[in-house]
């Protein structure tokens, strides 16, 4: 079916996600509205907004956990209707199954619905040495940091080997350091998979550490202000000039909480 | 800042061990300062029958085990020999522990299905609230007249009081599942119901479904002295059948054999529950 392209309207044939006119509303506020925007196969992509944009909302559509009011979310060319083992996701309170160890909370993708790798220890061994916790993999989540959670939070998404990895302010409540570490290590990792990522945070140091394009939102109704395509070396020096430019340009294009909207 | 977090942990790890041993003299204290005024109690009353005293009562409880009683078993209708006090607990057990079991697994099920299934809740939701709220020896009526009141009777009742308590277990912790563990299992793959009943709404509930169990295992044995009250045999039986011939320390030591049976379930559960939710 998706071989009839003849038909379909020429789409640049990069675009990993397109996220067509998607609207969304909750009782009181418009979440979405409207937006359209697309990301390239292999790009990171970060979202950043003031709370209450929408941007967990949309990530949540692309995922496929929650349906828009109207438009459409494309991954290729396949409309998402519900989640999918190709788009894995990494949760902000890491949502790991608290019964499971670190093994067996990385191993639950790769079951689903049966396992299918060649050597699934092997693969889960792997996962665990890629997010360094290879002394963790018998404990239970309880025992572990903020950090080692999303660690194993990550592993588990990447475990069923998604081509997007969908990421809501995944290091939203570890401290500064650890964040720091964790964004090397991210970067690093995707180095390796090649995925498409989708990062939704708050924080614009960390959009511009991480991404290849900001996506900059605007609360109430949630639309896109604006895109902006970071062009620097990783890793990147945050105390760097062009960094700041770039923090400065998104505050601006966010517009301060003070003075109101840009 | 690390070292005075060190150390304060370190008095916290003294501090209870202490509070163990101070815990323990202090439950000991408790047990001998009972015993005392139950032996005042028994010397000062009369006629000495109203409450028997702390050594007659023991001597009872010894003298259950001292003879021997011969009673059958059901289903097999073969007959069996034990110490009077066993026997007799046999006997509660061969309609607890049936009664018990069969009504955690209706309850369990009933719960997690209610929990997990929004058409069956608004169906179900008024009937539980009608029948919940009658208290399972009042069906002791009909245990008596659909099945007589014997093992099968009691094992009813036992059945109603284990089903109840294990419902709601079941339900409010199968309600309580967080969505963003079943929204990470459907980003993983799980697509079927019943499938993130299984993988994800079962385990999480599980803590709340022991607690569940573990509740009704007491619950039932008040449920089934009462049921035996009635004349099933067992030891809320041999109970009332002492109070009868007014060999009170007799049913004092019979109450002993309750709580001792209660207390070693209680124990042998907990270990396993704790071993079940290494996880917590």
């Amino acid at each position: 079916m998706s071989e009839q392209s003849s038909t379909e309207p020429e789409e640049a044939p990069s675009e990993k996600i397109t996220v067509r006119n998607v609207s969304k509303a909750y009782e009181s506020t418009q979440a979405l509205y409207d937006i359209s925007f697309s990301v390239s196969e292999g790009e990171f992509c970060c979202v950043v907004g003031p709370s209450g944009c929408g941007k967990t909302t949309l990530l949540r559509a692309i995922a496929g956990l929650d349906d828009p009011d109207s438009g459409s979310v494309l991954v290729g060319e396949e409309p998402v209707t519900a989640p999918g083992l190709d788009r894995g996701m990494v949760f902000q309170e890491y949502a790991l199954f608290p019964w499971r160890t670190v093994r067996g909370n990385v191993r639950f993708g790769l079951d689903r619905p049966a396992c299918e790798c060649a050597d699934c220890e092997a693969r889960v061994r792997e996962l665990v040495d890629l997010v360094g916790l290879e002394e963790f993999e018998d404990a239970y989540p309880k025992e572990l940091s903020g950090g080692m959670k999303q660690r194993v939070g990550i592993a588990r998404a990447l475990a069923p080997d998604p081509e997007i990895l969908l990421m809501d302010e995944p290091f939203g409540s570890v401290d500064a350091r650890t964040r720091d570490r964790l964004h090397a290590e991210l970067l690093d990792i995707w180095a390796q998979t090649e995925q498409t990522v989708v990062f939704v945070t708050h924080d614009i140091d960390e959009a511009v550490t991480l991404a290849d394009r900001v996506v900059v939102m605007d609360a109430d109704p949630g639309t896109v202000q604006s895109t902006i395509s970071i062009d620097l070396e990783r890793p990147r020096e945050r105390t760097a000039h062009e960094f700041v430019d770039y923090v400065a340009r998104i505050r601006d294009e966010l517009g301060s909480p003070v003075d109101g909207r840009y | 800042m690390t070292t005075r977090t060190n150390t304060r942990s370190d008095t916290v790890f003294t501090g209870s061990f202490e509070g163990d041993l101070r815990r323990y003299l202090r439950g000991l204290g408790g047990l001998l300062a009972f015993l005392l005024v139950w032996w005042v109690g028994a010397v000062t009353t009369q006629p000495t029958y109203l409450v028997p005293g702390p050594l007659e009562s023991a001597y009872a409880f010894v003298d259950l085990f001292a003879t021997s009683t011969a009673i059958v078993v059901p289903i097999l209708g073969s007959s069996l020999v034990l110490p009077t006090g066993l026997a007799h607990l046999a006997q509660t057990l061969f309609h607890y522990v049936p009664g018990l079991l069969l009504g955690a697994l209706c309850g369990i099920s009933l719960g997690l299905a209610m929990g997990w299934n929004g058409a069956l809740e608004d169906w179900l939701r008024p009937l539980v609230r009608v029948l919940r709220p009658i208290p399972p020896l009042a069906w002791v009526v009909f245990a008596i007249v659909w099945f007589g009141i014997h093992h099968t009777g009691a094992a009813f009742i036992v059945f109603v009081g284990a089903f109840w308590i294990n419902f709601y277990g079941a339900y409010g912790g199968v309600e309580g599942v967080s969505s963003d563990l079943t929204d990470a299992a459907s980003t993983l793959g799980v697509e079927r119901d019943f499938s993130m009943l299984k993988l994800v709404a079962l385990p999480s509930a599980a803590p709340q479904v022991l607690t569940g169990f573990r509740t009704s295992i007491g619950r039932c044995w008040m449920i089934v002295v009462g049921a035996e009250l009635f004349g099933a045999p067992g030891v809320g039986y041999e109970i009332i059948n002492a109070s009868n011939n007014l060999a009170m320390a007799t049913s004092v030591a019979y109450m002993f054999v309750i709580s001792l049976a209660f207390l070693c379930m209680d124990v042998g559960f907990r270990f396993v529950e704790r071993r079940m939710l290494a996880w917590r």
